[in-house]
């Protein structure tokens, strides 16, 4: 949210960071009318329909505690129109997909969501290759290789590491299961033009509740507002609270793309790809049928060049990626065309080990290639009083360990945990006393997934020297030892 | 009168021997309240009510007295009554388990209705057992009272936050005290689904006849539910010299160690007056801070430190 918007007072926090508490001013003529005069008061207002708001609100309306609560939903974008079609074809997939974590998936069966989801649209996969592009040491992690020789495998383990899911169609299933439930508020295609306090009347003082001002004209008073409403939050604006870290001067490229085959192990055990390269690592995840998706971090040179190039030069460039040396790649980025041939020539005088790589991409679907910036922010705190940060807003994350979505998706859970928790013991869901247990469940494990990514994406940056050989002995030491991998994969699939 | 509970919490911490909670406590103004030596069945008079004074009151005029002194910071949630404010939700668990029995026991007789309850709060205080009260779905209106105007125009003004709790005839505060309130002529029409005396026992001058008057303002089949702290070496060493002398955190005078009740007489004294005899119609529950984990239930904690007693009102009373 650009800050020309009013985004009304900054509050004071907690007893440690007071920040000077600004007049409240509210122009007059915006309250003319006398339909806005007083705004209409809310037990939650969420601003923000992605996956986590909309996994917040499923599960407040799922449950019978707090189904009661008086709820609404402000989105900016038209969520009718962003939603997936029920004849989508299966050759044409968004180039926004996650890997949902398992627990991920847990949580909305819990909430009565995954069963609208178009499940021949979800692809789960059961193992990961990764390895180091500039020594090519490697790791494969499968259930099967991370147990330890003593334990004979359980039928009730898993054997799905991750599920592949356009972010659309996790969002288009909480929307439905919304419609289902009924008792949300959804003020669709309208913005939030601006958040103040409260102010206080003979009957009311309602100097602590935030006031949302939509592009509509209407007004609402949040007993607690919960920002879910991306990487740029004008909740966490509104409420003062900073957010920090930095922008890793890499963008991710996107793409859906088909390939060759449906994968070296056939449709029943797909296999996601991920190499580590000086730039950033290039990761290609299976999606149905012979589809794919493409997430590859480079620098915002590399981005640009990739995105501007013909469909054949980018295939070839991805296929290179997988299979070429960094040295070959980055001469191949010198040019602006003519990748294709380049490729294919020195491809005949590089050996693959073709197996061990993804199948080539032999098509990419028009439009889809697309890039974003890479950052990694930390809110300093998720909650002040009457406010709740959840997903985006709280943290963005490097994209390599594809946790963006399923953080989220945990703090929905939780933030919904302390809701529960304090609708049933009478406390007023928006003090910073009801909400103290949400930061305190989310925040360390939140920062330790940001720590071990940041690390990773460091430790990998490094093209030569004596940590390339380190890292490389630190893959092929996990690799060997299957209860650590286990130990890895149970991080990974959203376990403990 | 309840800022004590704050205290009473901090006793538990003290126990518990780590310094971190205290620093909550640094705000607390350390006036000096004279004690007066406790042998008294009741107090004369009391000094906070602008009615006329009953011949006899179960007010202590000192209490009242400190505990103006405390009132301000009520409400802040780092301020000295943090831990009270913990300690908060662990009551409505302890009183939903009251009234919906447990899998072991079966319900009550007659279960209360589960809906449109009627909750007397004694010694409100700031309010945050009433506001909470008030705010559950399942309640239909709050009465609650305390002697001390300082502090119930805190709860008051408190209130004012929340548009759920002023709603008509949801949570209405009363300067009074117990003696005042008229006894219901039909109790199972006029009297409350629940009374609650939370962490007020310790502070009255006569437990024995206050807890009379309660018990005539419990509905047939209601349940009058109290928490205090035992009367035990350890609790007097924590919270009259450790924490008033030694470490000079908690205001001199908040407690007096002899008013405290212990439960096995709190138990019999129900008992004989033909309350709680049926199993599940009186329940105990010891509660513990532990520092990093909240307020926990400790089985058996009840004999030496803070504790939650409930006792359910024959039917045919
Ligand atoms: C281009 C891009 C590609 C990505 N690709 C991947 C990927 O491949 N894999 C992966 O795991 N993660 C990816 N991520 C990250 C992932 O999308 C996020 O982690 C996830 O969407 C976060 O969900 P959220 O609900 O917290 O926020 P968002 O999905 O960002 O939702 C925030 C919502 O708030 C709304 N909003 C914001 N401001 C206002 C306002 N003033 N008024 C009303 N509404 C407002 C927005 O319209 C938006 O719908 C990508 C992110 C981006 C930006």
């Amino acid at each position: 949210m650009p800050p020309r918007l009013q985004l009304g007072a900054h509050r004071g926090l907690s007893s440690t960071t007071y920040i000077i508490r600004l007049p409240v001013r509210r122009p007059q003529r915006r309250f003319a009318s006398s339909s806005t005069d007083t705004p209409e008061i809310y037990d939650v207002v969420c601003v923000g329909g992605g996956p986590a708001g909309l996994s917040l609100l499923a599960g407040l309306k799922a449950s019978a505690i707090t189904s009661g609560l008086k709820v609404a939903l402000i989105e900016g974008q038209d969520l009718q129109k962003s939603r997936l079609r029920k004849d989508a074809s299966l050759d044409s997939f968004s180039n926004r997909c996650s890997s949902l974590t398992p627990a991920s998936v847990k949580n909305l069966q819990e909430i009565g969501a995954w069963r609208h989801v178009h499940a021949s649209r979800v692809q789960p996969y059961h193992e990961m290759q990764v390895w180091d592009g500039v020594s090519d040491a490697r790791i494969s992690f499968d259930w099967e290789s991370a147990r330890t020789p003593f334990t004979p495998r359980k039928p009730s383990q898993p054997t799905t590491i991750a599920y592949m899911i356009e972010n659309l169609n996790t969002t288009t299933a909480l929307l439905s299961r919304l419609e289902e439930l009924g008792g949300v508020d959804i003020y669709s295609a309208t913005k939030v033009e601006s958040i103040e306090l409260g102010t206080d009347t003979q009957q009311l003082d309602m100097t602590s509740w935030p006031v949302v001002s939509l592009s509509n004209g209407k007004s609402l008073a949040a007993r607690l507002l919960v920002g879910a409403d991306g990487a740029n939050s004008p909740v966490r604006t509104f409420a003062g609270i900073p957010s920090r870290g930095f922008d890793y001067n890499r963008h991710g490229v996107v793409a859906s793309l088909q390939l060759s085959g449906p994968g070296w192990g056939g449709l029943d055990h797909k296999i996601a790809y991920q190499r580590f390269l000086p730039t950033g690592p290039i990761a290609m995840l299976p999606l149905p049928g012979n589809m794919a998706t493409l997430v590859w971090s480079t620098t915002p040179e590399r981005a640009a060049i990739l995105k501007s190039l013909s469909s054949d030069d980018f295939i070839a460039m991805v296929n290179a990626a997988f299979r070429l040396s960094p040295t070959d790649l980055e001469y191949l980025h010198t040019l602006s065309s003519g990748q294709k041939d380049e490729v294919a020539w020195r491809e005949r005088h590089t050996p693959a080990q073709e197996r061990a790589i993804p199948q080539r991409v032999s098509f990419v679907q028009p439009g889809t290639v697309a890039s974003f910036p890479l950052r990694m922010r930390h809110a300093d705190t998720y909650t002040g009083e009457r406010v709740a940060l959840v997903g985006d807003a709280a943290h963005t994350i490097h994209p390599l360990a594809g946790q963006g979505l399923n953080q989220g998706q945990g703090d929905a859970a939780a933030l919904f945990r302390t809701i529960s928790h304090a609708v049933s013991t009478g406390q007023d869901i928006g003090s910073t006393l009801a909400l103290e247990s949400y930061t305190a469940d989310r925040y360390a494990e939140n920062n330790a997934m940001l720590g071990v990514c940041d690390k990773l994406h460091r430790l990998y940056s490094v093209g030569s020297g004596p940590l390339v050989g380190l890292r490389s002995l630190g893959f092929r030491a996990v690799d060997a030892i299957g209860p650590l991998k286990g130990f890895f994969m149970g991080r990974a699939a959203g376990g403990s | 009168m309840k800022s004590s509970r704050s205290l009473r919490s901090l006793a538990t911490i003290c126990r518990q021997q780590t310094a971190d909670p205290l620093r909550m406590f640094h705000n607390v103004r350390t006036t000096r309240v004279p004690t007066i030596p406790t042998s008294r069945p009741y107090s004369s008079s009391t000094t906070t009510s602008t009615t006329p004074p009953p011949p006899k009151s179960s007010v202590d005029p000192t209490e009242v007295a400190h505990f103006n002194a405390l009132a301000s910071s009520w409400w802040d949630p780092h301020g000295p009554s943090r831990i009270l404010h913990l300690m908060n939700p662990l009551r409505h668990t302890f009183i939903s388990r009251c009234m919906h029995g447990t899998p072991r026991t079966s319900k009550p007789p007659s279960a209360l209705p589960s809906k449109n309850l009627r909750y007397l709060d004694v010694g409100c205080g700031g309010g945050i057992f009433a506001e909470s009260a008030a705010r559950l779905p399942t309640t239909a209106s709050v009465t609650a009272i305390d002697p001390t105007p300082s502090v119930l125009a805190i709860a008051e003004s408190h209130k004012r936050r929340d548009p759920t709790l002023t709603l008509p005839g949801r949570l209405n505060y009363l300067n009074t005290s117990i003696e005042h309130l008229p006894v219901p002529s039909n109790p199972s029409n006029d009297a409350y689904d629940i009374v609650s005396i939370f962490e007020v026992l310790e502070h009255v001058s006569a437990p024995g006849p206050f807890l009379e008057m309660a018990m005539k303002q419990v509905k047939p089949g209601g349940w009058l539910v109290m928490s205090t702290i035992a009367r035990t070496w350890t609790s007097w060493l924590v919270t009259n010299v450790v924490a008033e002398d030694v470490l000079g955190i908690v205001p001199k005078g908040t407690h007096e160690w002899s008013k405290y009740v212990n439960e096995d007489e709190l138990r019999a004294w129900f008992l004989e007056r033909g309350w709680g005899r049926v199993g599940n119609e009186m329940r105990v529950q010891g509660v513990m801070y532990v520092p990093g984990l909240g307020w926990q239930e400790v089985g058996g904690s009840e004999s030496w430190g803070n504790y939650f007693l409930a006792v359910r009102r024959p039917d045919d009373e």
